[in-house]
């Protein structure tokens, strides 16, 4: 489970620029709860993934709030390629287990 | 989240090595969550302090919030990861910088002199003031600037004292070591300039004494008292 922040973050990116708070809700709302990240906890996985090269910050004022928002570069979109093929191999493979039992 | 809070949050970061552009940026983020958290709470009817008491949980505690910062070795900042580089090696080549910078700036003044503002030996305008000025400032002033550079840099990244130290005081001797000149001359037709860097090893007069304990003394000192009364004086 640990490449799963990252997955899930590289994927909403992957659809359109959003700044934490808003990565938060919709990983909170899409995922209907079932995958709870600290909502803090979230910033040093951003800012890790932007120091690799996968996504890009920039501030921008929006009703005269300072947000950083998030957007995945090519790098990264090859990284989260990557992710979802490894996670759909593990997925499957637990699948297959289960249903087999 | 109160303000107090996140400002502990901030100095555990320093201390531990983030830098402190990357912190300010953690912090103004955590903060707008943190606002945003308690706007949205707020929305389904909590009192304010419950909002905000909610929102802290639902951020994470500062304990949380720092291990996981602290545990990503690739937000550590580069001066606190090689701070023999940023801390002595560095400072002591702004010192060489500065005095080739000097005799960059004495050749140039004195081609615009000549050049442009059309001087003579008989009129030399400013530049032989500013030629004593430069040969001041490589003498007495760059040695305290580059040490200055090591223990500003230090305090702000909240490194432990040992580079800076060892900096200042290599800078200290190296300056105090160089002999530096910046001579104008009235010779025809438009005057002459010579500027030189040159080491005096192992002459220790008490004039080169005295620039290395001047250095010391208005820089390092300071440095280290105000790193003690931080009680941040780590070696």
């Amino acid at each position: 489970m640990s490449g799963v922040p990252e997955l899930l973050v590289l994927r909403f990116l992957s659809a359109r620029e959003m700044y934490g708070y808003q990565l938060a809700h919709a990983i909170r709302e899409t995922t209907r709860e079932a995958i709870s990240l600290g909502e803090g906890v979230l910033y040093p996985a951003l800012h890790a993934m932007e120091s690799r090269g996968f996504l890009r910050a920039r501030r921008r004022t929006v009703s005269g709030r300072t947000r950083v928002y998030y957007t995945i570069t090519p790098r990264g979109q090859r990284r989260l390629n990557e992710l979802s093929q490894e996670w759909r191999r593990i997925a499957g493979g637990v699948e297959s287990v289960l249903a087999g039992t | 989240m109160p303000g107090g809070h996140f400002a502990g949050l901030s100095e555990r970061l320093r201390r531990a090595g983030i830098s402190p552009r990357r912190v300010r940026r953690l912090i103004s983020e955590l903060e707008a969550h943190f606002e945003d958290l308690v706007t949205e709470l707020r929305l389904t009817g909590l009192s304010h302090a419950e909002s905000e008491s909610q929102a802290a949980i639902r951020l994470g505690t500062e304990d949380v919030l720092a291990a996981s910062i602290i545990a990503r070795p690739e937000l550590r900042s580069w001066a606190r990861r090689w701070p023999w580089l940023a801390f002595a090696v560095l400072p002591l080549l702004s010192l060489a910088v500065q005095f080739i910078l000097s005799m960059a700036a004495a050749v140039a003044i004195f081609g615009f002199s000549v050049h442009t503002l059309e001087m003579t030996p008989l009129h030399p305008g400013p530049v032989p003031w500013i030629c004593e000025a430069l040969q001041a400032y490589a003498l007495w002033v760059a040695p305290m600037v580059a040490a200055a550079v090591a223990c500003y840099f230090a305090a702000r990244y909240r490194a432990s004292a040992l580079w800076p130290v060892v900096g200042s005081i290599l800078i200290a001797f190296l300056g105090a070591h160089t002999n530096a000149s910046f001579q104008w001359s009235p010779a025809l037709p438009k005057g002459a300039i010579s500027a030189g860097i040159g080491f005096r090893f192992p002459d220790i007069g008490a004039a080169i004494g005295f620039r290395v304990l001047l250095t010391l003394v208005v820089i390092l000192a300071p440095f280290l008292w105000a790193r003690r009364r931080e009680g941040d004086l780590r070696w």
